[in-house]
Formats: C-alpha cells, structure tokens, sequence
C-alpha cells in the first residue's frame, strides 16, 4: 500500500469511528499510544487524530505519521455520563409548585450550559438533576423550564416577546418571582425588552447570567443563581432586574434596573452596570434595595406584547456619510442615533436627518458617551437637529432607546404615539435628575 | 519498593497564559474573595479530591500584586501558550529523547484548594517517552508537561485561606519518571541528575522553593502514595524510607485488624457528660457552646492505634491526621490514654460509654469548638478506620521538616482532568523542533569537562554545574575577569552571602554582570583587597550600598602601590636595629607589624613580596 493510500484509509477508519473509541495507535517510527478517540475541534491541524491519554490528558497525533490503528474494544470513554444526561427531561420541579415558588426560565448561554467534552459541544442544562448538581446552594420549591437553547447573541425581538408570555403565565399561575437564566451578552437588551413588555409586575423578574462556564469550579454563576433565587424569592420589587457580581469577590451581588444596564466588560464578573443611577440593589446573605425600586404590584400583570422589528440603531462616527446612513436605515419606520456628545452628528448629516424625519421616519437621539444626557440647546448642530425634527431621549441608553422604539412600533402605527411612547418614562427607562456620586461607573 | 518522581522547576520566563512577569513581589495592590465549587469533570463524574476539598466550605482570599492581571484573577481567558516556556520544555524532550505530539493541549486539571483562582490548574503534555542514564542505570521518563505554578499560600485564618497572586502562572516544566526507582538513594540522585539538565538549558529560576518534588511511592501490597512538594533534595531518601516503613506498619496492622474480625465502627457518641468535669484543656473546648465532645468506638482496634517507639509510626497518628483535614486540632486516641489530662477512671468511664471492651476495642475522642467540625471529623476517622482492614488508601501526602508527611488529600484520579476549552490546541511542527534542535544547550557532563580544562577543580566545577550558576561563570569569564576569582565568588561567597539574607540575591544570570562586574575590576585595580570581598558583596548585595560606601563601610578603603611602600619603609626604618642584627631574619617579624596597618588593604601575598623587596634592598645597601 502507498503512503497516500496507507493515510486516507487510517484517515477514513477513524472518520468512521465514535468518539470515545478505546484505540491503539502505532505510529511510523513504531511508537504506540493507547488512549481513547477524541473529537477534534476546529482549531486543530488538518491531519490531527487526537488521544485522550490513561493518565487523563489529552494529545493530538498525525494521522500522516499514524502507520496503523487498532480498536481495543474497550468501553466507550465518558459514555456513562452522556446516557444519564440524555435521560434529563426538558420540564421538572424540586416537588415545589409553580404558586407560592420561584420559577427558573433557562434560555441557553454560559449560566445554563456545559461543555460536552466528548463531542465538544456545549449543552444546556436539562433537569433537575442538573440543576441540582449545577447549583447545589439554590434551594425552596424551584420550578425549572427550559424556553430555549441558544446562545445570546442569537437571541432577538421573537424570543424577546415568547419570553414575556411565558413570564406572564408563571405570575398568573402564582410565581412568586421568576429569573431567567440567559447568556450575559445580549442580557441587557432582553431585560429592557421585558420591562417594556411587562406592567404592574407582581414580583421580580430576574435576569441571571455568569462570565465564567458553570462546569468550573470557580463559575460565578453559582453564586450569582443562588442570590437571583434569593432576591426572585424574598424581594419586595416589581420590576425586571439584571443581578450579577457587584466586585470580583463571590461575596455581593448587585442587581441592576433592566432598563438601565449595561454589559460594560467583555470578561470581568462584575461586567454589569447601572448607568446615570444608582443600582437597585445588592445581595449578600440580606437583599438590601434602593428606595428609588417599584415594589410588587398587587395585582395581575398586565403583558403588552410584541416588537415590530422596522427600527434601527445607529452609532454615529466621523466620516458616516449620508449614503452609508441611507442605506443602514432603508425600511426602518424608526431610528435610533446614539450621537456624539451631548447628541450631534456632522452637518453633511443634517439634510438626510431632515429627509428621513420629513418622510414620516421617527429619528431619536442619544449619546455615545452613555452616561449623562442629550441636550440640543447648548450647541447650534443640536437646535439644527431638533428642527430638523430629532426627538431627543434624555439619558435613556441607546440599546434601551431601541429595544423602547422596536415595542413603541408595534404598540401604534401613529408616528405621533410612537413619539410620544419614546418621550415617556415607563420603565424607569429615563430620567431627569442624575446624582454627582453614584451613576457613573468607575 | 517503586517510587516515581515528579520534578517541578519554574521557568526563567515570563508568565504561562499571560503577558505578567514571573517575579515575587511583597506589593500587594488589592484583594478579593472566592468560593469554589466542585464540579462534574469530562465525564461527569466528581473527582473524590475535589469532593472532599469542595465539602469544606472554605472561602479564599487572593492578594492582588503587581505582577498578576485578569487572567490570574481569573476575569479573562488565557493567552496562548508562551513560546519561549515551550521551547525550554522542548529543549528538555531533546536533552533527553522524549517525543513530542503534533499537537500539545492544554487541559485543566481540578484542584479546588484555593491555589488556582480558576478552580484547575492548565497543565499541557509536551512530550513523553524519554530516558535518562543515572548511574549507569536507564531511567524511563513517561511525560514532561508544562503546567501553571500555584498561588503563593500567605496564611489561614478561620474558614478562610490566604493566597498571593504573584506566583500564580509561573511555567513549571514537570518531569515524570517511570515508577523504576528502587530506593531512596537513587530517587536523590535522579532528582539531582534531572536538575541538573533543567539548569543546563540556563532558562530556569534559582534558588529556594524554584525546584520541588513529588514522590510516588508504593511497597507490594501497598497503595501510591504522593509526597507533595519536596524542597530539599537532600531529604528524598528519608521521605522514602520512612513512607515504606509507613507502609509496612498499616500492612502488618491490616492483617491484625482482620484476624480480629472486627464491625465497623458504630455512630459516634456524645462524651460531654461523662467528662464534664475533666481538668484537660483539650476537653474543654468541646465542652463550650456550640461545640462538642464525641468519642468513636474502634471495635478490634485494642493496642493498635499506638506505638511502643517513641518515634515510631503509628494507626492512630494517621487518623489524627484525617481528622485534622478535615478541621479540627487532633483527636485522643484509646492507646495514648490515660495522659493529656484525662486520669484512669475518665477512661473506663469512656470504655463503659461508648460500650466498649478495653481489651479489645479502641476509640478515638474529638473535642471542638464546632459541633460541625467535631462531626466531620469522626466521620473522617471512621472512614479511615474501615480502610484500616484492607491496608491503605492512595493519599497526598505533604513533606515536613522532619522527615516525615502527614495526610493531605485522597489522591486525585483522572476524573480531574478535562481539556482548556478557551484555548486552541498549539502545534509542534517540524519548523518548531528544528529551531530547538539547532539551539540545544551544552550537556552537564561536557560543561564539566570545559571547566575542568580552565583549571577549576572538581568540587567547584561540580558546585557549580549543580547550582546552575554556569550562565553567570560564562558571562562574567567572558567580561575578562579571572576563572578562578570568577568560580570563587559563585561557589563561596554569594552561596553564602544567600544562606545568611535566606533569599536569592539575583534574579537571572544577565543579571550578574551588572552586579559583579563593577566589584571585582575594584578589586582587581586594587581598590580593596581579596579578604575585603566578602565584606564588599555584602555591602552591596545585601544591604543594598553602593560600592564606594561598601568599601568605606568594610574598613578597607584601598591603599595604593605606593602607599604599600611607603608603610613598609616607615617599618624598616622604625626597626632599623632589628634589622641590622637579623638581616633577612627580620622578614617573619616585620611582616605582623606591615599587616596590622594594611589587612584588608592589599592582597597579603603582595605584601609579603613589597616587604621581602624593601628589606632586601635595606639589607643589601647597609655595612
């Protein structure tokens, strides 16, 4: 047999064999390694065969130097676990009932999944179980359901509103307080979607993520499930709330009003903050809230659903031309600018502002800076602008302004009611005093 | 007996997983505290290492330094693997004919004692397959890895462990032999012999605690056993011998234990009201609020728990130990009573509680602040004590100062270890072991041989090659100065100049230069003499002066040719007489009164030859 021939068919043999495949494999210099087969990922090198060693490491071999290989017959390698995961159901209780307990929604993302280390997949948490073994400090009667399974990124205005439907069920069938496990990325978003969504909330929604995957031992979504549970259970609030790590210690937890948040970290456990006021509150072994917090509303939820997905956000930067605006912005019956500064943009931008406001399109304004707000009548280009007909947002966040817009389009078709949506302040969303200590990140 | 040994020496490079430097720091910038969790690893099974640990709910406090960031904080992933720290593990594959994969892959293996913030510590198999020839004795060696140093362990307090950063992502190349070594004395030599071609590749830390061990260890019938982090190579043979007569003696209480047929131990029974009114201090603090005092039946353990040496190995020390891990002081065991306050009648009084027979059953008595603990504790003991019957468990055992180890940890299976799923797997491709091969380092022996041809003896060639200060001798030859003067200050001074600050005073090689160079061409122009060295390197290296104020400071402000001169002749003529009457007979003499005022001064050999010349010449001239 040729070399080519002697590869491709040690190639196409271990295509054809399972992961976890007890193995031997000899290598053209006569060495043999035993081990089991480990799926590749998509960083390794074109011709790598990979071992999982006795000892419990993990190497990878080429399959140009692999003279033979043979199957010891062995038992799968890690075939135990995954039968007892695949057993998990999808819907389960600890024995608590929905009424009078707490409700955990998990849609995918790093709180609510692990790595799969034998196809290198990573999977949701199903079960109780899971949940169980995941979060073992998590305690009461829990009702676990899993909405979705994907990662945060992939998550948008569709799943935004099946959440707010399911959150308003939980509460109709007695939920004391519901948190959504939800991957950390687009959390923030999310979070504003519900609180516009959900009105007069009769306990807490609580959005809880993790920076770090809960198959570590140090995962911080241990602590910060545990403290979501804790404030979903006792607090007496009624708004949707982000709860995270309040520093790098496993000690406070700090939880953020859902329309005020933002992701401001990229790695950090303590990614999380409330901009332009203080957060609502921390958790530690007591809750401790904000005065400035809705309580619990004593009386049924109300659930205005839907997002109309014509709206846009749009980052303003030098050298955006009026051609790249344009084209950003076609089909939107809305948009979102987060501007320069106090909120401007370059005057070669004016007359497309004036084109889009004048063809019945709703321009809105706020700042790239995030914190602090827009104000068109301390400079020229904004009292420009506003006659040109920018609605300015105050201090509102520009995701929070266009997860706002996408809800106000799909309340009215009235450019005017719309306007008049974004102006109001209904979710704690914006406001008109911003306290010189606190409310600025450090 | 089969030991294997596992050698662990911190990289003179940067960081692992990170762009920190490598060095210790006393800065501490911040702090911050963690809890770890024991989590299912690959296959969803939990480490029993892990469970144990993780079940003590001990929260840790990691200091923040200079030279850590987010990745030691764990608040970010890992860079990709440091080239330079993979290129000296390679290097070693080389020096001793290991292989390496195509592709390297770091994995995570869980530790939850606190000393990786993460939780795991990234270890990466780098080559494997290799041999070493000790004594004429080929030794297998069955992996080098790279792996992250631990957290430095600053203190304890209550419920609380305190860790510094700053040592946290050191690379560690570690070195794995085969379980073929035979015995204490060849274990030393291996670890010697290994260290040795770690420091011939002169990219390796020096100095105290940069190089341990871990010794695997077991005798026929016996179970592996690791001594965690051995320092001092000179005690590997006590640890071995004293960890096979540790064996020995749980095989031969074993046995007795199972002639004896004994049940299990029974659930533990609270003491407090038979001994209300001990006078003994350690009773007593189980007898406070909240705390407890609880004995446990030992059924068939009558006379086994103690030891007629008094240094002896012994059941009862290693369940003590068990006991200890899991948070108590120690624990009273049947065959050390009566003693520690306890009188005859407490016992029998013990006896008659636990329902116990004195000539043939043992107990154990714990007494804790915390009831929780003082539980944790006998549940320790009973498991321990039904592993008693079969022999030993496979433990981690930590080395202490006497020779000796105490009980750590069960010892960690494979359960623990699950690939680093932020990093891609780092090939090792032609290109790369073709750069490592044209580069290797001179081996020990040849750098032996070289040094032996300039003139060094055996003993300081030797010392040197040992402590790894070839780089330094090199360089510092290479400046012009003298080899012997060179292997003098390595070998003698600075050895010792460390031994008295207890710390290393430089941090690489390239260092030395800088440090040295400035001393010795002082010395060599004559600014000081030789016996004012030590003084000198002490000034500057220790107490941190410049080399003007060490001088100054030493007494030994330096006298010229000319005022050597000058002072012999003020003698001459002072002992005019003396000189008359003994001629060259006066040199002996004369040569005390010339050294009083000039010791330190000038080198004593010179002296004595200005001394000769002068009287020479004064002897010569006169009637």
């Amino acid at each position: 047999m040729s070399g080519g021939e002697k590869e491709a068919d040690v190639t196409g043999r271990v295509a054809s064999l399972p992961p976890g495949t007890h193995l031997a494999v000899v290598l053209e210099d006569g060495r043999r390694w035993e081990g089991w087969l480990i799926p590749r990922d998509p960083y390794s090198a074109a011709d790598s065969l990979r071992l999982k060693l006795p000892s419990g490491y993990n190497i990878g071999l080429s399959l140009h130097e692999t003279q033979s290989i043979e199957e010891l017959g062995g038992p799968l390698w890690g075939e135990e676990a995954r039968t007892v995961r695949r057993e998990e159901t999808t819907e389960e209780s600890n024995g608590g009932a929905v009424s009078g307990g707490v409700a955990i929604l998990t849609t995918g993302g790093t709180i609510a999944s692990y790595v799969d280390y034998v196809t290198g997949g990573v999977k949701p948490v199903r079960g109780r179980r899971a949940l169980e073994a995941l979060f073992p400090e998590v305690d009461g009667p829990i009702v676990l359901k899993e909405v979705f399974d994907i990662l945060s990124e992939d998550i948008g205005p569709g799943h935004w509103h099946r959440l707010g439907t399911e959150v308003k069920t939980l509460f109709d069938q007695g939920a004391k307080g519901v948190v959504i496990a939800h991957g950390t990325d687009t959390m923030a978003y999310t979070a504003g979607a519900l609180a516009f969504q959900l009105r007069d909330l009769p306990g807490p929604v609580v959005m809880v993520g993790a920076q770090r995957s809960i198959d570590r031992p140090s995962s911080d979504g241990v602590f910060n499930m545990r403290c979501a549970v804790q404030v979903a259970r006792e607090a007496d609030l009624g708004e949707v709330v982000v709860l995270m790590h309040g520093n790098p210690s496993d000690r406070t937890a700090t939880f953020h009003r859902g329309t005020r948040v933002r992701k401001m970290h990229s790695t950090r456990r303590d990614a999380f903050r409330t901009l332009n006021q203080e957060p609502l509150g921390t958790v530690d072994t007591t809750i401790t809230l904000n005065p400035d917090h809705r309580p619990r509303s004593p009386g049924k939820v109300r659930l205005e659903e839907g997002f109309d997905r014509r709206g846009r956000l749009l980052w303003i930067h030098p050298g955006l031309t009026p051609e790249a605006a344009t084209a950003f912005t076609a089909g939107a019956r809305g948009i979102v600018l987060a501007g320069t500064g106090m909120g401007h943009l370059a005057s070669e931008l004016v007359p497309w502002v004036q084109r889009t406001t004048e063809s019945g399109v709703i321009v809105a304004m706020t700042t790239q800076c995030l914190g602090g707000t827009v104000d068109p009548y301390v400079y020229s280009r904004g009292r420009e602008l506003l006659s040109a007909g920018v609605v300015y947002l105050g201090d509102m966040l520009p995701e929070t302004a266009y997860v706002k817009l996408l809800w106000a389009l799909h309340q009215s078709q009235s450019a005017g009611l719309v306007t008049k949506i974004l102006t109001t302040d209904l979710a704690g969303e914006m406001g008109e005093r911003r306290p010189l200590i606190g409310g600025m990140p450090e | 007996m089969k030991a294997g040994l596992e050698v662990h020496q911190q990289l003179a490079t940067g960081k692992l997983f990170c762009k920190c430097p490598s060095d210790l720091t006393e800065t501490v910038q911040g702090e911050f505290v963690r809890l770890l969790h024991a989590t299912g690893g690959e296959t969803g099974e939990m480490d029993r290492a892990a469970k144990v640990q993780s079940a003590k709910k001990i929260s840790y406090r990691y200091q923040v330094t200079p030279n850590s960031c987010l990745v030691e904080a764990d608040e970010e992933p890992p860079i990709r693997l440091n080239p330079e720290a993979l290129s000296v593990a390679l290097t070693m594959a080389e020096l001793m004919g290991a292989h390496a994969p195509r592709e390297a892959i770091v994995m995570r293996k869980i530790v939850v004692d606190g000393s990786n913030t993460a939780g795991f510590q990234r270890t990466v198999v780098v080559a494997m397959d290799g041999s070493l020839t000790v004594g004429g004795k080929v030794h297998h060696i069955a992996t080098i890895c790279l792996e992250e140093d631990a957290a430095r362990k600053i203190g304890e307090n209550e419920g609380e462990i305190v860790y510094r950063l700053d040592r946290l992502g050191i690379p560690l190349i570690e070195i794995a032999t085969a379980p073929d070594i035979e015995n204490g004395k060849e274990a030393r030599e291996v670890a010697e012999a290994i260290g040795m071609l770690l420091r011939s590749t002169r990219k390796v830390k020096r100095g105290i605690g940069t190089i341990r061990e871990d010794l695997n260890v077991s005798i026929p019938g016996g179970a592996r056993v690791e001594i965690k982090g051995v320092q001092e190579l000179a005690m590997i043979e006590d640890y071995l011998d004293n960890e096979v007569r540790r064996q020995k003696l749980l095989l031969e209480r074993a046995e007795q234990i199972r002639a004896r047929g004994p049940d299990p131990p029974p659930s533990p029974v609270n003491l407090a009201p038979v001994l209300s009114k001990s006078p003994s201090k350690i009773i007593a603090q189980g007898l406070r609020p909240g705390g407890a005092l609880l004995g446990l039946k030992l059924p068939g353990f009558a006379g086994l728990l103690g030891s007629k040496e008094k240094d002896g190995e012994r059941l009862g020390r290693e369940f003590a130990d068990y006991a200890r891990a899991a948070g108590v002081q120690g624990i009273l065991h049947s065959d050390e009573l009566p003693g520690y306050g306890l009188t005859e009648e407490h016992v029998r009084e013990i006896y008659s509680a636990l329902s116990a027979d004195v000539a043939r059953d043992g107990f154990v008595i714990v007494a804790s602040a915390s009831r929780d603990r003082a539980t944790a504790a006998l549940t320790a003991v009973r498991e321990r004590a039904l592993l008693a019957a079969k022999g030993l468990p496979e433990e981690t055992r930590d080395p202490l100062p006497d020779g000796r180890t105490r009980y750590s940890r069960p010892l960690p299976g494979r359960n623990r270890m699950y690939p680093e799923t932020d990093l891609p797997s780092c090939p090792i491709d032609m290109k790369t072991m073709e750069e490592v091969r044209s580069k290797l380092p001179e081996r020990p022996e040849a750098t032996v041989a070289r040094l032996r041809a300039l003139g060094l003896s055996s003993e300081v060639t030797q010392h040197l090659v040992r402590a790894g200060d070839v780089a330094a001798f090199d360089l510092l030859v290479l400046h012009g100065l003298a080899a012997g003067l060179v292997a003098r200050v390595l070998t003698q001074e600075l050895p010792s100049l460390e031994r008295e600050a207890q710390r290393p005073l430089f941090d690489g090689p390239e260092s030395l230069p800088d440090i040295l160079l400035p001393i010795l061409r002082n010395l060599e122009q004559g600014a000081f003499a030789k016996e004012g060295l030590l003084p000198v390197l002490r000034g500057v290296l220790v107490e941190g002066l410049d080399i003007a104020a060490a001088i100054q400071k030493a007494g030994l402000t330096g006298l010229t040719l000319e005022d050597l001169e000058r002072i012999v002749t003020e003698v001459l003529d002072q002992n005019s007489t003396l000189v008359s009457q003994k001629k060259m007979g006066a040199l002996g003499p004369l040569m005390g009164d010339v050294m009083a005022k000039v010791r330190g001064k000038r080198d004593g050999k010179e002296v004595s030859q200005t001394l000769e010349r002068l009287l020479r010449q004064r002897v010569a001239s006169s009637p």
